[in-house]
């Protein structure tokens, strides 16, 4: 802590204001890292039903009896939509950076069709499951993890729409387009959430 | 009701009434039966309910601008600031707002929650049934605990911090001013969510609501889970401001190792937040979906585990004991280091310390479920970890003792409760190690000393050093010194309160009586009545408390920019800070805590860029002011004052003669003054001979004012205005000029005369007497004051006779007569006859003016009769005596 002498004002002039982090972006990364701790809760209620009740076979029982069975192979698919989807944004922002708006546009379009079209195909997968929510405690983790999951994409398609009305507005340049990064970064999050959560509940 | 509030009104019920449609239009489409399910609307209702008020408010406007593709312009200030009380019962963006907002509404709800504890005390005074049974007991002990921890503990440091955080960064505002709106807005609509739940049932789980209990509860555990999560997310969006405005605000050249404690506090504890917050939202989801849409999370026999809660609960809530002390920390390190005037030991230490205790915080959650049945080889781990913690806790307690070592001790009242603290918190942190140790934990879990612990750790980490914030920075906050004699007495009730009311738990649970019961056996009646007498002496601090803030902050004494000759960059901007906080951005030079060291400075504040050099409280800047007729008008005086508020001027006033009477232009400027020193306007003035624009030319080649204030009558009857004075003053000095125009009524009533001191005169055969007016207006030459001329009339009978009519008409005539002769002489003064004989009308006039002296100006035995009635009722107040008749015969 030592002490230099101040030089005031004058001469040297009055010092200026520094930014060197943009703090929308360090904002979001914080509040994608509480998002994270969300699913991080919802998935320890998940490991719990699974590993800490004794005697359970899995997949378990239902109600009546019968194996709970995921439908793996559509689901695959409805996975690689919305990785891809993450890359078509990807694509999306480079062009901007080059100064294209319009390429822009169409990144955004593709990709919110795709995130759309996941959303479609995950509610399509709950009316056919053959289980409710309150069948058993891994039906009620189930649906949770995934209806959690579902409407962090929904939140991430409005953001992505709002950026869309925006790029046709023409807000966004190479040099700003901060609300666009900040929306990116939760529609990745929002990605490799799934990724995890179709591993961890689908596939192990 | 304001607009927002009526907005608000609509929003709540509309949203409600909508999520009833909503909820009623899906069920039915996807054939649930039955249509009807109170819970599940009500919980629906509830959450829209919240987000309805928040809107109707006008949390959402900017952002709602934004996403229709409005034009927003993110520099509109319109929401900064407030000019009076009223407006911090809106929406607001500055955090100074924002800060007081959250200080009041934490403290209401903290309120309720004492009240709810005097209740919980009030029923275990003696044994058997006192006030409540065992249900409502159950609902008074969970009210007073979630209040207590959700929207008071956990929130109430944002409300300091908010305060002063950004300017002891030397930033402007929060990084993020309107989601800081937000965030403060949360905490009514969650707090008012736990009071609402009065009516539908009082949730009974207390604030750990666990499963089952808390999955079979009614509407009132809804709103109890609804809550919780709305005073989360107001945690969490506060807490990622907060790391914003650390990570990117900070004034140049402060390093991280620059930053007063209260910012590494403040930071550590907001990444506590941002990463704990969420389990406890986790948590209330899972028990809120099993109670309402018949989940089996915590059904065993479906699959589900119970222990889970505490899991996920404890994963939050134990970090969530360090979100409520590590504020409370940095607080009590700027104190400690203020009071002792030695730099703070161990700065790294107790930085790197607050670290530690974050880290390690999220390692030690099970030690809360020892008896639990949870898994029982995590019980050794769990109990290390939490025996480890306490490390770096007790460097931050030496560090506190290695500062006050051989400091120069200030005892004050924010150090008093620096130091209470300090012994409070240290017992708490003791029974906390031995809670950790399995054994004993196993034998006192679910037994007074846990509440004895808690209590301890609460009240010392929390209460403790909340008020000793509060102490340390109300004079900051309000521009005002909170009464010390007052806080001493706040300060020992509270403190033999705490000791009286949680010292004996200790005892009581080592022998055995559980917590959270309302009923217990006689053999503790005699600690458990001494413990209740201390809570009601922990009332009555509280009360004392209170009356200290409201009485301060309506009338305390001025306070100066820097009281406690602290060092950080909130004591180098006035009290309280001009909008901004600064003009310019200052400049940081060295620690935080350089005390005794010669010539160690933290920073450099500057003044507004067109002044350039150092700012400091006595800097001031010149600002010329010329007036005559419109000196003692209210419209001058409020330029004046509204100008000084910027804490930057210092003002001149010349009151040119002209043709004017010399004495006359005197006086008007020494009233003035004397009123413009009564409202702490620093201001000088004199008389000069001479034609007004000369004179004016002259005093601004002299002083070289920043401003020229020039104060006329309208142009109609303006003297100065006929002859153009205002244009030929602008063309022969060089400074600006600001032209005040001052209605002629205005003109002569005397703006702002009540800080001027109140002198009676009684006169009533003296009125209309020559020498009456001569009186008043020396008495006004000594010292300006206002003046009420009494006369009170002993009026032959009939009152409404011929012969009283004219004695009225009379007095009337004269009263008139002198008063208008002594106000266009400059003096304030009115006139009031009163219809009654002096030993009658003295005491009801005294009574009403409040007069700081008493003038009795009498003719002769006439004299004599009037003082003797006026001495009569005068009681401490001095009375003077002239004889009118003797001064013109002599
Ligand atoms: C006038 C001051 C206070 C009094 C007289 C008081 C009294 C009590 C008592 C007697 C209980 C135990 C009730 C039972 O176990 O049946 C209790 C519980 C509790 N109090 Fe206080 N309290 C006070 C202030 C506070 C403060 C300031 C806080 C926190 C900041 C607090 C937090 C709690 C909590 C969290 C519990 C629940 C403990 C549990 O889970 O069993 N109290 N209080
Ligand atoms: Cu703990």
């Amino acid at each position: 802590m030592a002490t230099t002498a101040p030089h005031v004002g004058g001469a040297t002039g009055q010092p200026e204001q520094k930014k060197h982090m943009n703090p929308a972006l360090i904002s979001m990364l914080l509040f994608i890292g509480s998002e994270l701790m969300l699913f991080a809760s919802l998935f320890t209620a998940y490991f719990f039903i699974r590993y800490g009740v004794a005697n359970e076979t899995w997949p378990p029982l239902k109600a009546d009896g019968q194996p709970f069975q995921l439908p793996v192979l559509m689901t695959l698919v409805n996975t690689i939509f919305l990785v891809t989807s993450s890359f078509t944004l990807w694509w999306g922002e480079k062009r901007l950076a080059a100064g294209d708006n319009k390429g822009l546009i169409r990144g955004l379009w593709v990709t919110i069709i795709l995130g759309g079209a996941f959303l479609l195909i995950q509610l399509n997968e709950y009316a056919h499951l053959g289980f409710t929510p309150q069948d058993r405690a891994f039906s009620g983790a189930f649906y949770t993890l995934t209806g959690f999951h579902g409407a962090h994409v929904l939140v991430g398609l409005i953001v992505l729409g709002l950026c869309l009305r925006r790029a046709y507005m023409r807000d966004f340049s190479p040099s700003y387009h901060t609300p666009l990064t900040a929306g990116s970064y939760y529609w990745h999050f929002v990605d490799i959430v799934w990724v995890l959560l179709f591993i961890l509940v689908y596939l192990v | 009701m304001s607009y927002w509030w009526i907005r608000a009104f609509y929003g709540t019920v509309g949203a409600v009434l909508f999520s009833f449609l909503l909820v009623f239009l899906l069920r039915a489409a996807f054939g649930f039966e039955p249509l009807w399910d109170g819970a599940v609307y009500g919980a629906v209702a509830g959450l829209l309910g919240g987000i309805g008020f928040l809107w109707g408010i006008g949390c959402f406007d900017f952002w709602l601008g934004w996403a229709k593709g409005a034009d927003i312009s993110h520099e509109d200030h319109s929401f900064h600031g407030v000019s009076n009380w009223k407006q911090y019962f809106r929406l607001n963006t500055d955090h100074k707002v924002i800060g007081i907002q959250y200080l009041a509404m934490t403290f209401f709800f903290m309120l309720w929650g004492g009240l709810m504890a005097l209740l919980i005390r009030t029923e275990l005074a003696a044994p058997g049934q006192q006030i409540a049974d065992g249900e409502t007991y159950n609902g008074f002990l969970s009210m007073h605990a979630t209040l207590m921890i959700f929207v008071f503990a956990v929130p109430v440091f944002g409300g300091i911090a908010n305060y002063v955080l950004p300017i002891m960064l030397g930033a402007k505002d929060m990084a993020f001013p309107r989601l800081n709106a937000l965030s403060f807005w949360f905490l009514p609509v969650a707090g008012f969510m736990f009071l609402a739940s009065m009516f539908t049932g009082m949730f009974s789980s207390a604030w750990t609501a666990y499963p089952p209990l808390a999955s079979q509860g009614t509407m009132g555990q809804t709103l109890f889970e609804l809550g919780v999560q709305f005073a989360g997310a107001s945690s969490i969006a506060t807490a990622i401001n907060f790391l914003a405005t650390i990570i990117t605000m900070r004034a140049p050249g402060m390093t991280i190792w620059r930053m007063p404690i209260l910012g590494w506090a403040t930071g550590v504890t907001s990444v506590l937040v941002v990463f704990a917050t969420p389990f406890i939202a986790g948590s209330q989801f899972l028990t809120m979906f099993d109670r309402i849409m018949g989940t089996n999370f915590f059904v065993p026999d479906q699959g589900g585990d119970v222990i889970m809660y505490q899991h996920i609960f404890w994963f939050y809530s134990h970090p969530a004991v360090y979100i409520m002390l590590l504020p409370g920390f940095g607080i009590i390190s700027e104190v400690i280091a203020t009071f002792a005037r030695k730099p703070l030991f161990g700065y790294r230490a107790m930085a790197f310390s607050m670290v530690a205790i974050a880290v390690l915080g999220f390692g030690v959650w099970a030690h809360h479920m020892f008896v639990s049945g949870m898994a029982s080889w995590l019980r050794v781990p769990m109990m290390i970890t939490t025996i480890i913690i306490a490390v770096p806790t007790g460097v931050k307690m030496w560090s506190w003792l290695a500062t006050l070592w051989q400091g120069k001790i200030h005892i004050k009242t924010p150090m008093l409760w620096a130091l209470g603290f300090l012994f409070t918190f240290l017992m708490g942190g003791l029974s906390g190690v031995f809670l950790g140790v399995v054994p004993v934990d196993i034998q006192v879990s679910d037994t007074y000393f846990v509440t004895a612990h808690l209590h301890y750790v609460l009240y010392g980490g929390s209460v403790y050093t909340v008020f000793a914030g509060i102490y340390y920075w109300f004079p900051k906050m309000t521009g005002k010194m909170l009464s010390e004699r007052l806080g001493h007495w706040h300060f020992w009730l509270t403190f033999v309160g705490t000791q009286l009311t949680f010292l004996p738990m200790h005892w009581q649970g080592l022998q055995g009586m559980p917590r959270r019961v309302s009923d217990y056996d006689p053999r503790f009646e005699t600690v458990n009545s001494i413990e209740t007498v201390g809570s009601y002496m922990l009332g009555v601090a509280t009360i004392i408390f209170f009356y200290n803030i409201v009485v301060s902050w309506k009338s305390g004494a001025k306070a100066p920019w820097n009281p406690w000759r602290g060092k950080t960059l909130e004591w180098m901007v006035s009290s309280p800070p001009p909008l901004f906080n600064f003009d310019a951005v200052p400049q940081v030079v060295g620690g935080p805590y350089q005390y005794g060291i010669p010539d160690a400075r933290h920073a450099v504040v500057f003044a507004p860029e067109e002044f350039g050099g150092e700012l400091k409280e006595d800097t001031r800047f010149p600002v010329l002011v010329v007036a005559n007729e419109t000196l003692t008008s209210q419209a001058l005086i409020d330029e004046v004052r509204s100008r000084n508020a910027d804490g930057l001027w210092s003002f001149e006033l010349v009151a040119p003669v002209g043709d004017d009477d010399r004495e006359v232009v005197q006086r008007r400027l020494a009233t003035t003054l004397a009123i413009l020193a009564g409202h702490g306007v620093a201001a000088t003035g004199r008389v000069a001979e001479g034609d007004v624009v000369d004179v004016a030319t002259e005093a601004a080649r002299e002083s070289d004012p920043n401003e020229i204030v020039v104060a006329t009558l309208p142009l109609s009857q303006s003297r100065w205005m006929q002859r153009d004075v205002v244009d030929r003053i602008r063309k022969a000095a060089t400074a600006p000029i600001a032209h005040v125009v001052v209605p002629a009524d205005d003109a002569r009533a005397i703006g702002g005369a009540s800080a001027l001191p109140m002198v009676m005169v009684v006169a009533t055969e003296a009125i209309g007497a020559e020498g009456l007016a001569t009186v008043v207006r020396t008495r006004a030459d000594a010292q300006p004051a206002r003046f009420t001329v009494v006369a009170p009339l002993d009026l032959p009978e009939p009152r409404w006779g011929a012969d009283a009519n004219e004695r009225r008409r009379a007095a009337g005539e004269a009263m008139t007569a002198t008063v208008n002769a002594l106000v266009s002489t400059g003096v304030a003064v009115e006139g009031q006859v009163m219809d009654d004989a002096p030993s009658v009308a003295l005491p009801l006039a005294i009574g009403a003016y409040a007069p700081s002296r008493i003038i009795i100006a009498g003719i002769n035995g006439e004299a004599r009769a009037l003082a003797e009635a006026a001495e009569a009722a005068a009681g401490d107040t001095p009375v003077e005596t002239v004889n009118l008749g003797q001064i013109a015969g002599a």
